[in-house]
């Protein structure tokens, strides 16, 4: 455990880099509120992998994924957030102070932000392990472009695995869209989906699970293999490359249980969004009823910012000074 | 010493922009492959790395010793740089 000194001490810090956190950092850096922001991936979250975003109020025409995140850092990082790359493992309540052990070392704060988001979950079954980045993916921004020309499996039926279906098809030949019940994506992607199955680009198997991604012996993936559950036959789809996107998994391994969380992960808060330890707020899709939208991660950003204003007032701001 | 660096990227990867900005803060060049722009350079990205991703960096040091990190990964990406 390191001291307290000036180097590691800040008034705020923001633990993720995301939509919440960097609105969150240009309200309260706007208002001189030193704050530093932790990330252990890429600013922007998963919106920055997210090929388009046509949801986001402001931009009638929608914008890429990428350049909402880069927006956004750019406009915190203007009014003087200071974004570190690191992971923070733990998270101790010392009275007046929250200490984050890091990879950066031991940071200390007077007030605590968590935006950490949630990843895209896994399947879970043989083959997915074996096959990661040479066949089976989660990022399809960021790989699709390998498989040009190719045939793709895409599995999932919610808003993500619609949409990057849908930019997947500048790539590849076709793909087979595996879907383990029916469409949960909104109507506007159902609809925009219906296109690309008229076009003959994507076919879309409902009620269809999967269990299997089967490789050759080059270690490519060559098949997928599911179970139609209305008829309990199995179905092979021949494929170059399968992408996952079944949900999302709670990044609040971190907190080990040090915050109340809901029965899935998600951090439970009052109504400031203050969690069940004084001084650590929290805003975006880690928080227990959040609607999983960038533009509500926003709006939530802001809204914890203004708490977070109001929990420090009384509060010598400059903490430097205590050190 | 590093000799020269080469990053394979992609137009729309997040990751590809976060290890360019970190070499420029080292004060080190690059050498860019946009597998956009360049596909038919696809296999020698994946012989490289073993991998169907980007960003892939090659890092080559003076003795023509190569280090080769794939994606945004700095725990491996400043120890090959150092």
């Amino acid at each position: 455990m390191s001291k307290r000194t000036k180097e590691n001490t800040h008034t705020v810090i923001m633990i993720g880099a995301g939509p919440a956190a960097l609105s969150a950092a240009i309200y309260t850096t706007r208002e001189d509120i030193e704050t530093m922001l932790v990330e252990k991936g890429v600013p922007g979250g998963l919106a920055a992998v997210t090929d388009w975003v046509d949801n986001y109020p402001g931009f009638p025409e929608g914008l890429a994924g990428l350049e909402l995140a880069g927006n956004l850092q750019k406009q915190a990082e203007r009014f003087g957030a200071v974004i570190d790359f690191g992971e923070v493992t733990a998270l101790h309540d010392e009275g007046e102070w929250k200490r984050l052990e890091t990879t950066l070392g031991d940071l200390y704060a007077k007030v605590v932000l968590v935006a950490t988001g949630s990843d895209y979950k896994k399947l879970g079954i043989p083959g997915e392990v074996q096959y990661y980045a040479r066949g089976v993916h989660y990022c399809a921004t960021c790989d699709g472009a390998f498989y040009r020309d190719k045939r793709l499996v895409v599995v999932g039926g919610g808003n993500s695995a619609v949409q990057e279906a849908m930019f997947l098809t500048r790539f590849a030949s076709h793909i087979d869209l595996m879907v383990r019940s029916k469409l949960r994506a909104s109507d506007v992607l159902q609809k925009e989906l219906q296109k690309f199955v008229d076009e003959g680009k994507i076919t879309v198997h409902l009620a269809t699970t999967t269990d299997e991604i089967v490789g050759d012996e080059d270690n490519k993936v060559v098949q997928v293999k599911g179970t139609d559950t209305k008829t309990s036959s199995p179905v092979k789809i021949d494929t170059d490359g399968v992408f996952v996107f079944v949900g999302l998994k709670p990044n609040s391994e971190f907190a080990g249980g040090q915050l109340e969380t809901d029965e899935v992960g998600l951090i439970k808060t009052d109504e400031n969004l203050m969690s069940s330890m004084k001084g650590v707020f929290v805003a975006g899709d880690i928080r227990s009823g959040a609607t999983m939208q960038v533009a509500s991660a926003v709006g939530e950003g802001a809204t914890a910012a203004l708490k977070i204003r109001e929990y420090l007032e009384g509060h010598t701001i400059n903490v430097q000074e205590e050190v | 010493m590093v000799k020269n660096i080469t990053i394979f990227t992609t137009k729309t990867c997040a990751y590809c922009p976060m290890v360019k900005r970190y070499l420029a803060a080292k004060g080190l060049s690059y050498d860019e492959v946009n597998l956009d722009e360049e596909p038919q350079r696809q296999q020698e990205a994946l012989a490289i790395s073993g991998a169907l991703t980007v960003p892939v960096t090659v890092v080559t040091r003076q003795d023509d010793s190569r280090e080769v990190v794939v994606g945004y990964n700095l725990a491996k990406l400043a120890p090959a740089i150092a």
